[in-house]
């Protein structure tokens, strides 16, 4: 029996060490000669290790790529950040999403390195380069791919209901009422996720009172939550939603375990708002559907409004930040300028992620679906704005409140009144 | 409560240090040394972490500072937080109001000797084997309004939007949580029916007692010791639900079934503030702290009463 609790001790022991070495462990891998490039671990890491293979090719300092894979990431990146673990250089979405870090000074301005080579700002389209400019400085450079919202259609259904794709929001209301006629939901909505909810309000708010109204609001002035453009698209949501057009059950619909793209898929439902994922979802839950009858187009203008028929909304693109406390800025900057190097945008091209450089236009056509990616990169190119999801734009702080708010001013919980407050009691950013 | 039992315990050791031929009669000090390092270090620090937490303002990044009763304030003019309190209070009795009687029938069919029921029982017993999210994830798709089960039986779902409102989606998890729990339990009911002293059947048979009679005159009292242990065992359960409500409902519609749980989650690891989620999860260490030691208080079970007394 004594020689038994001693196992246990010298165990206890054992796990105890285990658990310091763990932790110190991380610390004496980043050796001075190397550059830690953390990013979120999925498909596209395919072409992060290709790019760092070819960087490390030609350098004396090295890079490592480490990946934390799926939703973890945010919290664990929160985690490391502020400790001697911390990477180089990060993934990340830009705007809120980085201001926690850069309000702690832990993210170094790239306005130096882009004085010394233009090139890491001139090569990118500037409407996705400017989400991450923050306070007036660069926090980021753009890597993988745009992510705009689209208005996706089904083809056939809007073909047997004599409709074509809408341009306007009248042409969008009158296509509820035929398609309700024919017993079909007009828009497939997964308001479980919430975000995908979230997308409407920035569409119809973009269009109605333009970008500057959204950005006022971010940047401080709660006014802007209760001006007449402001009530005016509430007012415009709630119409919606009170003309069937999303059917009375999306509360329990999801995007994310497949239910809205098969309403879209199956002809259950005749459009679908959704991030241009939308398109792949499609091709690899109904390849038949996406091939044949996906149809797709940008958001309906609003007559009177102000914001521009041409803007999008969505996830500009992701970033790479730098810490100020690397060692190598030298070799982060001769790093981050592959990011608009031809070799970067055929392997995203690749793989089916759009590049939001200006010379990813020479190679659309090798993209995986070439008449899909040209249709996205010059929707981008020519939009006056692109606006980040409001869930990205706002500090992590928010999110929660936001999609809240959404959900409930949908399923009629919260008023136009209630909807203004739970928007002025965000956390400012 | 801790007189008795720790009696008892001391009881039983002297006993076997009897046996064992060494003059001992309370176990040494040295023994508890691993539970209580363990306890030390995994149990009572990150609940004193925690409970320093809650008076910090902390986004992860960065040293927490100092501020005061600022999360207690603003928890205490919440109202999600009080809602989620009172929504923890739901499902955990809704859940042992469910869960208790299936069980019970269920683990005492199960202790029978009736043809078939092995093979039966080990198919009861298969959500047990399951995780949490597979399940939450394979109802989520068997619930699903316009492809899953509602759709072909609109009249008694309707449009089928069972987590679109506040009730359906509590039904939902509490049925969930049913689905999941109940093998586990009415393995434990199935225990304490095997255990019941098969005299007390057959004096009862004689005196003209029949099956029902039977279960509610001698299963069910003899299952009282079962039954404290599985319900403190629901309650726990109850209490801490988070895994369903994440991928089922996330908390919603809305903020309609964020339990405390999930809103500790959501404030610490969505929002990053820490000091608040630090807060709500003393508020359920003391809120669940309290619900165990009135059950064991009020069922007695502190006093570890036999069921086979007179026998």
């Amino acid at each position: 029996m004594k020689r038994r609790a001693f196992a246990v001790a010298l165990g206890l022991s054992l796990a105890t060490v285990g658990v310091t070495a763990c932790s110190s462990g991380s610390t004496a891998a980043g050796g001075s000669n190397t550059i830690h490039v953390l990013v979120y671990g999925d498909a596209s890491n395919k072409v992060e290790k290709q790019i760092v293979e070819t960087f490390n090719k030609t350098s004396k300092v090295k890079v490592v790529l480490d990946t934390i894979p799926g939703a973890d990431y945010q919290s664990k990146l929160n985690t490391v950040i502020n400790t001697p673990q911390a990477p180089d250089i990060f993934f990340n979405w830009g705007g809120g999403s980085i201001q926690p870090y850069v309000k702690a000074d832990l993210l170094l301005p790239l306005d130096d390195m882009i004085a010394s080579d233009p090139g890491l700002k001139s090569n990118f389209l500037p409407a996705v380069f400017n989400t991450a400019v923050i306070d007036g400085k660069s926090y980021g450079i753009p890597m993988r791919g745009t992510q705009p919202v689209l208005l996706f259609n089904n083809k056939k259904v809007l073909a047997d209901a004599g409709l074509s794709v809408p341009k306007t929001w009248d042409e969008l209301l009158n296509a509820v009422t035929v398609l309700k006629g024919k017993g079909v939901t007009p828009f497939a909505l997964g308001g479980g996720d919430q975000w995908p909810t979230l997308m409407w309000y920035e569409y119809v708010f973009d269009r109605v009172a333009g970008p500057d109204l959204f950005q006022k609001a971010l940047s401080g002035d709660k006014t802007a939550w209760e001006s007449p453009e402001s009530k005016k698209a509430l007012g415009m949501l709630k119409q919606l939603v009170d003309a069937g057009a999303f059917g009375s059950n999306f509360d329990s619909v999801k995007f994310t375990d497949g239910g809205s793209p098969a309403l879209l898929a199956k002809g259950k439902a005749a459009f679908e708002l959704m991030g241009s994922w939308g398109y792949a979802t499609q091709q690899d839950a109904n390849p038949d559907f996406a091939k044949n009858d996906l149809g797709y187009s940008n958001f309906p203008s609003v007559s009177g409004g102000k914001g521009d028929p041409a803007d999008v909304v969505g996830n500009t693109n992701n970033f790479y930040s730098v810490l100020k406390k690397t060692k190598h800025p030298k070799e982060a900057a001769e790093f981050l300028k592959l990011m608009y190097s031809d070799e970067f945008v055929k392997a995203q091209l690749a793989i089916g992620n759009l590049p939001t450089t200006t010379n990813t236009e020479q190679f659309l056509d090798t993209s995986a679906s070439p008449e899909y990616s040209k249709y996205q990169y010059n929707l981008v190119k020519a939009a006056p704005s692109f606006q980040l999801s409001w869930d990205q734009a706002y500090p992590p702080a928010a999110t929660t409140p936001i999609h809240t708010a959404v959900q409930q001013f949908f399923n009629g919980k919260l008023d136009v009144d209630g909807f203004i407050k739970a928007m002025q009691a965000l956390p400012a950013s | 409560m801790s007189t008795s039992s720790l009696g008892s315990g001391s009881g039983r050791s002297a006993r076997a240090g009897r046996r064992a031929g060494v003059g001992v009669t309370r176990p040494g000090l040295v023994w508890a040394v691993p539970a209580t390092v363990f306890f030390l270090l995994f149990a009572l620090l990150p609940l004193v972490l925690v409970a320093v937490l809650s008076f910090t303002s902390w986004d992860g990044v960065g040293a927490p500072t100092f501020n005061g009763l600022d999360n207690w304030t603003k928890l205490l003019h919440d109202p999600v937080m009080t809602q989620s309190i009172w929504l923890t209070l739901v499902l955990t009795v809704a859940g042992v109001v469910v869960q208790t009687p299936v069980s019970i029938l269920l683990g005492v069919w199960a202790a029978g000797h009736q043809r078939n029921r092995a093979v039966l029982s080990a198919v009861f017993f298969i959500p047990l084997l399951l995780s949490a999210t597979a399940i939450s994830v394979v109802w989520r798709a068997i619930l699903d309004p316009n492809f899953g089960v509602p759709s072909q039986m609109q009249w008694l779902f309707g449009d089928g939007n069972l987590m679109g409102s506040q009730s359906g989606a509590i039904a939902v998890l509490t049925f969930v949580g049913m689905w999941q729990w109940t093998p586990m339990h009415a393995l434990l009911y199935q225990g304490g029916a095997r255990a019941v002293p098969q005299v007390l059947y057959q004096a009862a048979a004689i005196d003209g007692a029949g099956k029902v009679r039977q279960f509610l005159h001698i299963t069910l009292p003899q299952l009282r010791n079962t039954m404290i242990t599985s319900v403190i065992l629901m309650l726990v359960g109850g209490l801490t639900t988070f895994d369903t409500v994440l991928i089922l409902t996330q908390g919603g519609p809305g903020t309609d079934t964020t339990n405390s749980a999930y809103y500790m989650y959501q404030q610490a690891f969505k929002s990053f503030d820490f000091g608040s989620g630090s807060a709500i999860a003393l508020v359920l260490v003391v809120v669940a702290t309290l619900i165990s030691l009135a059950v064991v208080r009020l069922s007695g079970y502190d006093k570890m009463r036999g069921t086979t007394e007179g026998l």
